[in-house]
């Protein structure tokens, strides 16, 4: 249906040059000083010299940094988890709710994801700390469990405030926080796409709801559980302001880190190897899944020819 | 009528997950857990209180003071300037990709639309550094330009990756394009830019609209990026919160989150209503 | 089509509406100042630390001078440095630490001040004229001195903590200890705890020191950034690391917090005025420096920041609740211990970095 350049080459390159430009000069241009850079190394305080050698990488791959792009995959690994946890169900009651409730339950889905993420991040600053939410919510039920136990003549020791803030538990918190809409839109578009009938066969034919959704939704869903846990895993391993603003010192990943380079540590040539490390880390994710996309497809029109 | 009466009265069918009470206690506590945090900080934007840890009384001096805060609202009017500017081109040029990537066959495509999903793959925090080394050693852009030229940097970046962006957009809208009505304009005699203007245009208007909305937001929200390409004249929205929430946390911060919240809101439901008018009328074949 | 238009006229009814909110928004802070005598547009942007000025100071500038200040802030001095080190962004006035100025100076990031137009510099103290890190004093102007020490809750500590131990080695105050965030200043005081200068610190003593914080980790509440002193006064933590003049100013809200310079000896620092190149408004820059170092301006910002003044002019105005005051001018045999620290560099810095890195991975 696409026709040849050469038909109309007036138009192809006015519809063509100014987004190759773009892309070019203000995309392409910037990563690849970058990539330059990551096979430089600090000439003094204020100048790079590129002179294509691999210290940087190799520094890069040291146990120390190895540690936390490992301790960021797994934090991302445990986020997509969660949400996928969290968000099949959310996204089953979507797809088989009546079409008035549906929009509104997208909309409720969707709308925190529309709000400024420094916001939500602050606010659930405001949620885990020692006089927040829940550690409130705590305290009112110890009191309440200490003033029964009191009447048995034990009453408990003064609540201490859970640690909730400033650790690992509140960067999972928050990218759970953060990552969940975008898990649960994949799964609803995929779900909805499902054939009824196979669902009402199967438990039909005696099996149970969660027998069903094992071993029937499951399979024929899994394009778009695949989708989910992509566009979660990923944005999560690169993640910046979270452990930023809800993480301690111990839980600092690979985006902390790459800032700190250029912050910081003024290292800009180790900072851009570092970079260019989590983007091929994340080529290579997006690389397997579209591998598996591609052999589901020929393995499922093999089963259909 | 009836039938709905009916329908409330029988016991839930096999597939009528919503209607069981299971379901229904999940979706209410991730209802919480996704808006607790927010309502808790809007509430609490009226709070009596400097330091904001206790809840101790109503008050509306910190709104007061978020709209005499002349850097904040500075900072705001950057940002929905920055989000104009980018939204703008990013559809202009999104929508000239998409027309690129629709019509023509040309060596080189794949690697183009390869090309082109970079933007939207590369971890934010590699672009953000990326633009900083480019605007500070290769283009470096004059602080001292009139506002909002002085903007330049900001808009330049926020544009690079909101573009790839509108382009899928707006591509997935071309798709459903039928090309008969091209070449039919195109028989009866029509030029280049008429058919564009008559035929093409109007197809592809719900595609920039939703690409539109989907740049704004992009750039309005945008922190990482921003983070590294910012100055002390040129600060948007969100960097200045994130200032104010490493500084002096006040319930100043939640006023103007709360202030932003509700702009954001107000124009999801508006974007939502345009779209909303447009299926009805769409459907009642008008 | 009618559907068309009143959707096209809608979005173009947002858009302008749009643009209309930045232009009103922008009205409040518009970047084109009048132009004062002296060529200059009349306002000046200042980077500086959190809490770093007179209540008044910016408000009588301004009456004084017509310069409107836009103070801008940072809370280390990496980031200061990092923010102008591919170019000024458009800040006139920055308050770099003594170890800094060295940096940005060697680095060619400082314009030379113009002595004349700083006439009151006759008031500063002759121990700050000729530091070894400005010799003649001309690219920077000394703002403040500031010794680095413990600051703790005297309720809830036993005695006084006069050692570096009970932050550093001791899990006597668990869960309640704030330390530095800073490379430099972690180290170097590990140095001055293990009795060794806090320069030309030996590698493997640094890989020690090291070892001995990550031992001390769980003991830890927090790394703060320039923050120490509020989250003390909040009760968050009893005892943390932190400068002498920021516990000052929380004492002066609780009499139970204390401030005490550890037996081993301790840093000193000097925050100080420097103009950095590519300032849009020098001259305005050179009126700002003078204005704070004038002696009555210069008591005001001691007065509420209640740090050490370098300016002697501004002391004598100070009344004996300041000067006598044990935690802003720590007692002689205290002083005596401590020393300044230099840029030594950036191998060492960098190094020094990285091993903060490791220490917060472990």
């Amino acid at each position: 249906m696409d026709e040849s350049w050469k038909r109309a080459k007036g138009v192809f390159a006015a519809v063509g040059i100014p987004p190759v430009f773009w892309l070019a000069a203000f995309f392409l241009i910037p990563m690849a000083i970058i990539w330059a850079y990551s096979f430089g190394e600090n000439k003094n305080l204020v100048e790079i010299s590129v002179n294509g050698t691999f210290a940087n990488y190799a520094h890069a791959i040291t146990p120390l940094y190895i540690g936390i792009i490992f301790k960021s995959f797994w934090y991302a690994v445990v986020t997509t988890a969660l949400c996928l946890i969290v968000g099949f169900p959310v996204a089953v009651a979507i797809t088989f709710a009546s079409d008035k409730t549906k929009t509104w339950l997208l909309l409720l889905i969707m709308l925190p994801f529309w709000t400024n993420l420094l916001i939500r991040t602050y606010a659930l600053m405001a949620v885990l700390r020692n006089e927040g939410f829940i550690n409130q919510f705590l305290s009112l039920l110890w009191d309440g469990v200490s003033h029964l136990t009191a009447l048995a003549g034990h009453p408990l020791p003064p609540f201490q405030p859970l640690p909730l803030l400033h650790n690992t538990f509140a960067v999972i918190f928050g990218l759970v926080y953060v990552q969940l809409p975008f898990m649960v839109l994949p799964l609803y578009a995929a779900l909805d796409r499902l054939d009824r009938s196979l669902l009402e066969a199967s438990l039909d034919l005696g099996a149970g709801h969660l027998t069903t959704f094992a071993r029937v939704v499951t399979p024929l869903a899994m394009p778009g559980i695949v989708s989910g846990v992509v566009v979660t895993l990923i944005p999560s391993v690169g993640a910046y302001l979270t452990p930023d603003l809800l993480g301690g010192p111990s839980s600092l990943m690979i985006a902390n880190i790459i800032e700190r380079q250029f912050k910081t540590a003024d290292n800009w040539p180790f900072g851009s190897a570092l970079s260019f490390l989590l983007m091929y880390m994340t080529f290579l994710a997006i690389a397997v899944q579209a591998i598996v996309a591609r052999n589901r497809r020929a393995a499922a029109s093999e089963a259909a020819s | 009528m009836s039938e709905l009466r009916i329908r409330d009265r029988t016991p839930p069918g096999p597939l009528e997950y919503l209607r069981r009470w299971p379901l229904r206690l999940w979706l209410a506590a991730v209802a919480v857990f996704l808006y607790a945090p927010l309502i808790t900080l809007m509430v609490f934007s009226f709070n009596n209180s400097k330091r904001n840890i206790v809840w101790r009384g109503f008050t509306l001096d910190y709104y007061v003071a978020a709209f005499q805060d002349s850097d904040l609202i500075a900072a705001f009017g950057n940002s929905l300037t920055i989000a104009f500017i980018s939204t703008v081109v990013s559809v202009a040029l999104g929508a000239l990709t998409a027309m690129l990537l629709w019509r023509f066959r040309f060596p080189g495509k794949t690697l183009f639309e390869g090309a082109l999903s970079l933007p939207i793959v590369v971890p934010e925090i590699c672009m953000g550094v990326a633009m900083l080394v480019f605007f500070t050693q290769i283009m470096p852009w004059p602080t001292s330009l009139p506002w909002p030229l002085n903007l330049g940097a900001i808009i330049i970046s926020h544009i690079s990756f909101s573009f790839s962006f509108v382009a899928i957009v707006i591509r997935a809208r071309l798709a459903s394009f039928n090309r008969e009505l091209e070449e039919a304009a195109r028989d009866l005699g029509a030029g280049e830019w008429r058919i564009f203007r008559d035929v093409i245009l109007p197809h592809m208007t719900p595609g920039l609209v939703a690409g539109g909305l989907l740049a704004f937001t992009l750039s309005l929200d945008d922190f990482v990026i921003t983070f590294f390409t910012s100055g002390p004249d040129t600060t948007t929205f969100p960097v200045k919160v994130y200032s104010m929430v490493r500084f002096s946390v006040t319930p100043e911060v939640n006023a103007a989150s709360t202030i932003l919240i509700v702009i954001t809101v107000a124009l999801t439901f508006i974007a939502l209503r345009l779209q909303g008018n447009d299926v009805a009328r769409n459907a009642a074949g008008g | 089509m009618k559907r068309g238009r009143s959707r096209r006229s809608l979005l173009a009814g947002l858009g302008a509406a749009a643009v209309g909110l930045s232009f009103t928004g922008l009205e409040g802070c518009s970047t084109k100042a009048p132009i004062g005598r002296n060529g200059e547009e009349a306002k000046l942007n200042v980077y500086n630390w959190d809490n770093y000025t007179g209540e008044t100071t910016l408000a009588d500038f301004k009456a004084a001078t017509g310069v409107a200040v836009k103070m801008s802030l940072f809370s280390t001095n990496d980031e200061l440095f990092s923010k102008l080190r591919s170019g000024n962004p458009g800040f006139d006035v920055i308050v770099p630490s003594n170890e800094y100025v060295t940096r940005m100076r060697i680095s060619d990031m400082l314009t030379p001040l113009d002595l004349d137009k700083i006439p009151n510099r006759k008031n500063i103290l002759p121990a700050f004229l000729n530091p070894d890190f400005d010799p003649g004093r001309h690219y920077s102007m000394p703002y403040t001195w500031l010794c680095q020490g413990i600051g703790y809750r005297k309720s809830k500590v036993d005695g006084v903590p006069d050692s570096w131990k009970w932050v550093m080695e001791s899990d006597r105050y668990k869960g309640r200890i704030g330390l530095f965030s800073e490379a430099d200043d972690l180290i170097e005081l590990g140095a001055k705890y293990l009795g060794h200068s806090v320069r030309d610190i030996p590698y493997e003593m640094v890989d020690r020191i090291a070892d001995m914080y990550i031992r001390q980790k769980p003991n830890v509440k927090i790394f703060h950034t320039d923050n120490g002193q509020d989250l003390l006064l909040s009760g968050d933590i009893d005892i943390v690391m932190d400068y002498n003049g920021d516990i000052a100013r929380v004492m002066d809200e609780d009499p139970d917090l204390d401030f005490v310079v550890p037996k081993e000896g301790s840093i000193l620092n000097s925050d100080c005025l420097c103009i950095p190149k590519g300032a849009p408004r020098p001259d305005n820059a050179h009126q700002f420096i003078n204005f704070l170092l004038d002696a009555k301006n210069g008591a005001e910002i001691a007065s509420t920041i209640l740090y050490p003044t370098p300016n002697g002019a501004a002391l004598a105005l100070m009344p004996a609740s300041y000067r006598d005051n044990p935690v802003i001018f720590p007692p002689a045999d205290a002083i005596a211990k401590c020393e300044y620290a230099a840029f030594e560099g950036l191998k060492r810095a960098q190094f020094y970095d990285e091993t903060l890195t490791r220490i917060f991975a472990s």
